[in-house]
């Protein structure tokens, strides 16, 4: 069967590579897109037990933090069925830089080591080092998300210099496909040393800066009606805003159903291309081989052994296809997301799942375009076929 | 009962609405098993027609009256489905035609063996068998070369490697010498002549040729769609 494919190299490779091409570009955007969507689910589940409040001039989930008060914290607290309210500093890494295109930028985040009190249900894991506690407060240690640490190649005992402070990297944590994965860590009194430090920049040397806080994170009781306490926030706290997992999805969720409206609009674009051109190749291929196939049925070859020899030599065309659409993908993949690592963009995830979905796509594609010609071949009169040609 | 024996057939090729060509009109034949039959006649009487209709790649007119029957080995074969006369071609029939008709991709071997996977059996046991086939023609050196490397004569011998590679009961040759020179063909006729008288192989061929029909038990004439007669030659 490999054998008839070779004898017409250059259609089938044509036909191969269209498929090929097909296959690419779905696998290429079926990586970008699960990147996103493991991007999205991270951050959605991260929110979801928790409210998290912030200044009233903040755009959800947005980056500009604005400083409140720390006596926020504590009228967050006394809202009913809250369990736990803490304070946390959040502020980019690089002021300049605020995120490109669908990655998070890099943040500064400090809090108090155990501020959850045990609400905390979101588990993250150290690749090394340690965790931040309650002794490294009025220290300058910092615990660095996964792509940051490769990003800037830093592991603990190494300098990581944070608005020009020098930091001693205490740990790494494991990739979480979430925020934390470009945020560093810091204890909460250095945070907010860095905070005032950037706020007094801006406020032309004001000098009675009170304690401040970017956002309070408020755990409420389980089972608490959390539309419910975010109303009962905002009209104790007029001039905050509240979000919290759902409103995580609501927002980031469009986006991805955009992203995966394109995936699909390609996938049924290279299903049209590739199905045509295996199509089109095994009609030709069948028109061409009517001779052989009137000899094949005359010496007893059955309908089905010609159509199954016909869909099978189409389905292997897909599967070839697909294989080298899926070498090409996660070539790119590769070399993009090696790229991106600079500057801690990693666009792809490309797993096996992808993978043999997308190449068991493209055979089955293969197989159910060559179906048709096949089911043609098998029904022809033998003694015209030999007639031919 | 004869080994063959096919009553009123008759074949109409439907052209357009009105356009019909009436190939066959009214043919009887028997066949005993064991015989050398050979067709002879002018070029479109309906012998092809014919050898379709016993091989049963066509199906005789239905609505002839009185109505056609065709029976092989006692079997009624006149009103079989596609799938059971493509099986009866598989397990008990051989073909043979004038364009060779080997295909172009296989080996030789190959080749031979395709009726034997078809009547089915394993693709090794298909392959023993052709290769045992082609060495009663006198090809076992060329098992492994494709159909092109094969002289015109040597193809011939292979299609009747492969048409013999079963042991069918029935062996059908369409002008088996038509593509060859005088020598080839001598070498063809000889090969089907040993298997007739050696292995008893129950042959029926078409042929323009009268050297060749000298060769068969029994020749049929055919003009015009139907058989005009029969002669009987003393088999020696
Ligand atoms: N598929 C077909 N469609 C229409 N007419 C056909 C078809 N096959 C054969 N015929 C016609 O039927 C008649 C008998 O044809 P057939 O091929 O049986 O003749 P033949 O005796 O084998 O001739 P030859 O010696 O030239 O091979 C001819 O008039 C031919 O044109
Ligand atoms: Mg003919």
């Amino acid at each position: 069967m490999l054998r008839t494919l070779m004898r017409r190299k250059l259609r089938t490779l044509l036909t191969v590579l269209g498929i090929t091409v097909g296959i690419w570009a779905l696998m290429v955007m079926g990586a970008m897109a699960n990147k996103l969507t493991a991007l999205v689910d991270g951050g959605s589940s991260y929110f979801d037990n928790k409210i998290v409040v912030t200044d009233a001039t903040n755009p959800a989930f947005g980056f500009g933090n604005v400083p409140m008060p720390v006596e926020v914290v504590e009228r967050v607290g006394r809202i009913p069925d809250i369990a736990v309210a803490a304070a946390r500093v959040s502020f980019l890494l690089d002021p300049d830089n605020t995120g490109s295109g669908f990655s998070a930028p890099d943040f500064v985040i400090g809090f108090r080591a155990g501020f959850d009190q045990g609400y905390e249900t979101f588990r993250s894991e150290l690749a090394q080092g340690r965790y931040t506690t309650l002794e490294d407060e009025g220290r300058r240690v910092v615990l660095l998300g996964a792509d940051l640490a490769r990003k800037f190649d830093a592991g603990p005992g190494d300098a990581f210099s944070i608005h020009g402070e020098e930091f001693e990297v205490i740990g790494v944590l494991e990739p979480l496909l979430m925020f934390f994965d470009t945020t560093a860590i810091i204890p909460w009194t250095a945070a907010q040393e860095l905070l005032v430090q950037n706020e007094a920049l801006e406020f032309e040397g004001g000098t009675d800066i009170p304690v401040l806080t970017s956002m309070v994170i408020a755990y409420p009781e389980p089972g608490a009606d959390f539309r419910a306490i975010m109303r009962d926030i905002g009209e104790a706290l007029p001039q905050t805003r509240t979000v919290t997992g759902e409103d995580f999805d609501d927002q980031f969720g469009s986006t991805i159903a955009i992203f995966n409206a394109i995936i699909l609009s390609v996938a049924l674009i290279s299903i049209v291309v590739g199905g045509l051109s295996v199509i089109n190749t095994m009609t030709m291929s069948v028109a061409e081989r009517t001779r052989e196939i009137g000899i094949k049925r005359a010496i007893g070859a059955s309908r089905g052994l010609i159509m199954r020899e016909l869909v099978l030599e189409a389905g292997l065309m897909g599967f070839i296809g697909g294989l080298v659409g899926l070498g090409l993908a996660a070539l790119v993949v590769y070399s993009a997301n090696d790229a991106g690592k600079t500057s801690g963009t990693v666009l792809f995830l490309l797993t096996p799942w992808i993978g043999t979905l997308g190449v068991a796509f493209s055979t089955l594609l293969g197989a159910v375009a060559g179906a048709l010609p096949a089911w043609n071949a098998a029904r022809l009169d033998p003694v015209e076929a030999l007639r031919y040609g | 009962m004869a080994f063959l024996e096919a009553h009123n057939l008759h074949k109409t090729y439907r052209l357009t609405r009105s356009n019909h060509v009436r190939a066959m009109r009214g043919v009887d034949v028997t066949v005993e098993a064991g015989e050398m039959v050979g067709i002879m006649g002018p070029s479109g009487c309906g012998k092809s027609t014919l050898m379709h209709i016993l091989g049963l790649l066509h199906a005789p007119d239905l609505d002839a009256a009185p109505p056609p029957s065709l029976a092989i080995d006692g079997l009624d074969v006149t009103t079989l489905t596609d799938r059971k006369r493509t099986q009866m071609r598989a397990e008990r029939m051989g073909f043979v035609f004038q364009a060779f008709n080997l295909v172009s991709t296989l080996t030789t071997v190959e080749n031979v063996a395709l009726p034997a996977e078809y009547a089915g059996r394993r693709r090794r046991d298909a392959l023993a068998a052709a290769l045992e086939a082609l060495r009663l023609v006198g090809l076992e050196d060329w098992a492994e070369h494709r159909p092109m490397e094969l002289s015109g004569g040597q193809q011939q011998r292979a299609a009747i490697a492969r048409a013999l590679v079963t042991q069918p009961d029935l062996l059908l040759a369409d002008e088996p010498t038509g593509n060859l020179d005088s020598e080839n063909t001598a070498e063809v006729m000889a090969l089907l002549h040993w298997f007739n008288r050696e292995r008893g192989q129950t042959i029926v061929l078409v042929t323009h040729d009268t050297r060749v029909s000298e060769a068969c038990s029994r020749v049929l004439t055919m003009q015009d769609g139907v058989i005009i007669n029969g002669r009987q030659t003393e088999v020696a």
